[in-house]
């Protein structure tokens, strides 16, 4: 039986192509002291992702090499890794656009390592779930889709796909824990701006706290790296404002004092 | 959590070790490390750097201003000595320090209030293009007396 | 007390904030109201110390004349005491990002509170010493 695609026509091929890429993996196994590198070499097509390659080492090359992934077109967040130390997700990052050097792989940063590029997302789920699940919000993605009648307009889950990379990008989460963290603070954000039956109040009360809102130091690295277009940065700043003008409304009377 | 994806025998179980969450934080090098990273790194660690160098300048500063309470011998021999110009080369590094720390610090008080955040990007450009403008005037007039 | 949700497993709250949640965020706010009186404090300094200045320095006896205008004087020691605080705030800040215990930021705030004491102390001795010599 014949492979689905022709490898001629396959544009992710990882073998065949005559091009190959050096790829400096980082790995480490629990009981190892530190992370150390290994190269690995991989066929690339145009449009080979890093993901594609690192599946093919696993395969082909290298089968004690863990990684994580699950949905193949950025919407499940589980293979957001460091490649060439900026944060994406691997399923979508072409190879070719990432120059001709070796490849550099690294686990996101700032988490518990499990093995090689998994990481324990404990922390991200700590942080996260401190605020209150996120919530539901008008779609932008496709604007040219048709309503049907009957539907106001169509909506989907909250953008945050949960991958971690905003707390590996943000250089405050990278020395201190107590840090609530881009992704936390921009659910707090989506919860105010969309309450529902959450309580709005204490969540805008969790965030005024030196170690929530007013602990980010405005980098902006989270916003830059968010594959989810989520804006963590700017959320942090728009709670900030709600904060601050609260409190100079109590200052005058009214408003909320803390 | 005792199923978690991790798929984790109890060796692999962290916190049944009783480990901390996190212990693999990248610490200050995460602060100063800028391969990959974008403007908005350069700006937070640029201001950091600025702002400790800023605060080490205004103790030495301190220092020296001692010279006027011993007399006007000591003060003017040092007023001869800072015109030379290895001392005029650190004035304008003071300079810039103080112009991009001050820039960059009325973008982060702005937009750490709330406002221009959809624009932040363009201001920094913008107040560090005004701030080059005025480290240029500035070198140009400090070379100028000396 | 806020509400934090807990993990039903492990009894643990998910997230601890900071202890000073009764007073939230004085740092911050300090720094900036601080920062945005030092930019406008400081620009006059430069100015009136430097840039109008011939050879860009007062002399010693220009410098006596200058402080005893008691304008420039209550002028410059507030820019003393605006820049010690907005820098002193910064060191704090920078530190704090560390994740000391409580109890090691409580020590640092105090060090550099005394710290900053002593330096708008020194200035006022100075500036004294300074305008009695006119």
């Amino acid at each position: 039986m014949s492979s689905p695609v022709e490898p001629a026509n396959d544009t992710h091929a990882t073998s065949g192509t005559g091009r190959s890429v050096r790829f400096r993996v980082s790995r480490f196994k629990q009981g190892d002291r530190k992370p150390h590198y290994q190269e690995y070499a991989v066929e690339v097509a145009p449009e080979t992702t890093v993901l594609d390659a690192l599946t093919a080492i696993r395969r082909d090359q290298d089968p004690t090499l863990i990684l994580r992934h699950s949905c193949y077109h950025a919407s499940c967040g589980t293979c957001g890794m460091r490649v060439n130390d900026t944060e994406v997700l691997a399923c979508v990052t072409e190879v070719t656009e990432l120059g001709g050097g070796p490849v550099k792989v690294d686990p996101i940063a700032n988490q518990r390592l499990v093995a090689d590029l998994v990481t324990d997302m404990v922390d991200f789920y700590d942080k996260f779930t401190a605020v209150d699940q996120p919530l539901v919000r008008g779609s932008d993605a496709i604007p040219a889709a048709t309503v049907p009648p009957g539907v106001p307009g169509f909506t989907r889950f909250e953008n945050c796909i949960e991958c971690g990379l905003c707390l590996s990008a943000c250089p405050i989460v990278a020395t201190d824990p107590r840090y609530l963290g881009p992704a936390g603070l921009a659910a707090a954000q989506r919860v105010l701006e969309e309450p529902r039956e959450a309580d709005a109040f204490s969540v805008l009360r969790l965030t005024d706290d030196p170690q929530a809102a007013w602990r980010c130091h405005l980098a902006f690295e989270c916003t830059a790296v968010c594959p989810s277009n989520v804006d963590p940065a700017g959320a942090i700043m728009f709670l900030r404002r709600r904060l601050a003008s609260d409190r100079v409304k109590s200052i005058f009377g009214s408003g909320w004092r803390p | 959590m005792s199923e978690r994806a991790t798929g984790a025998g109890p060796g692999l179980d962290f916190r049944a070790r009783g480990e901390r969450v996190s212990p693999r934080r990248r610490g200050a090098w995460g602060w100063v490390d800028v391969r990959g990273r974008r403007l908005g790194q350069w700006a937070f660690i640029l201001n950091r750097l600025t702002g400790l160098g800023l605060l080490v300048y205004l103790f030495l500063h301190l220092g020296v201003l001692s010279m006027l309470a011993v007399g006007p011998g000591a003060w003017d021999g040092f007023v001869s000595t800072a015109l030379t110009p290895a001392f005029l080369a650190l004035d304008v590094v003071l300079i810039f320090g103080l112009l991009f720390h001050g820039l960059n610090g009325l973008r982060i008080t702005l937009v750490g209030l709330g406002l221009v955040v959809n624009r932040q990007q363009a201001l920094f450009v913008a107040l560090m293009v005004f701030g080059a403008i005025a480290l240029l005037i500035a070198g140009l007039r400090i070379f100028a007396v000396g | 007390m806020r509400e934090r949700a807990v993990d039903p497993e492990t009894g643990r709250s998910a997230w601890k904030g900071g202890r000073e949640a009764e007073r939230p965020a004085w740092g911050w706010i300090l720094q900036a109201v601080t920062g945005v009186l030092v930019l406008i404090l400081i620009t006059v300094h430069m100015v009136a110390n430097h840039f109008i200045v011939s050879r860009g320095l007062r002399d010693y006896r220009d410098v006596i004349a200058y402080l005893s205008n008691p304008i420039v004087m209550v002028w410059e020691l507030v820019f003393l005491i605006v820049v010690t605080w907005h820098g002193l705030l910064g060191l704090r800040a920078v530190l704090f990002d560390f994740g000391f215990s409580p109890r090691t930021e409580r020590r640092i705030t105090r060090l550099l509170s005394v710290v900053g004491v002593a330096a708008v102390a020194y200035g006022m001795w100075l500036t004294a010493v300074i305008v009695s010599r006119g």
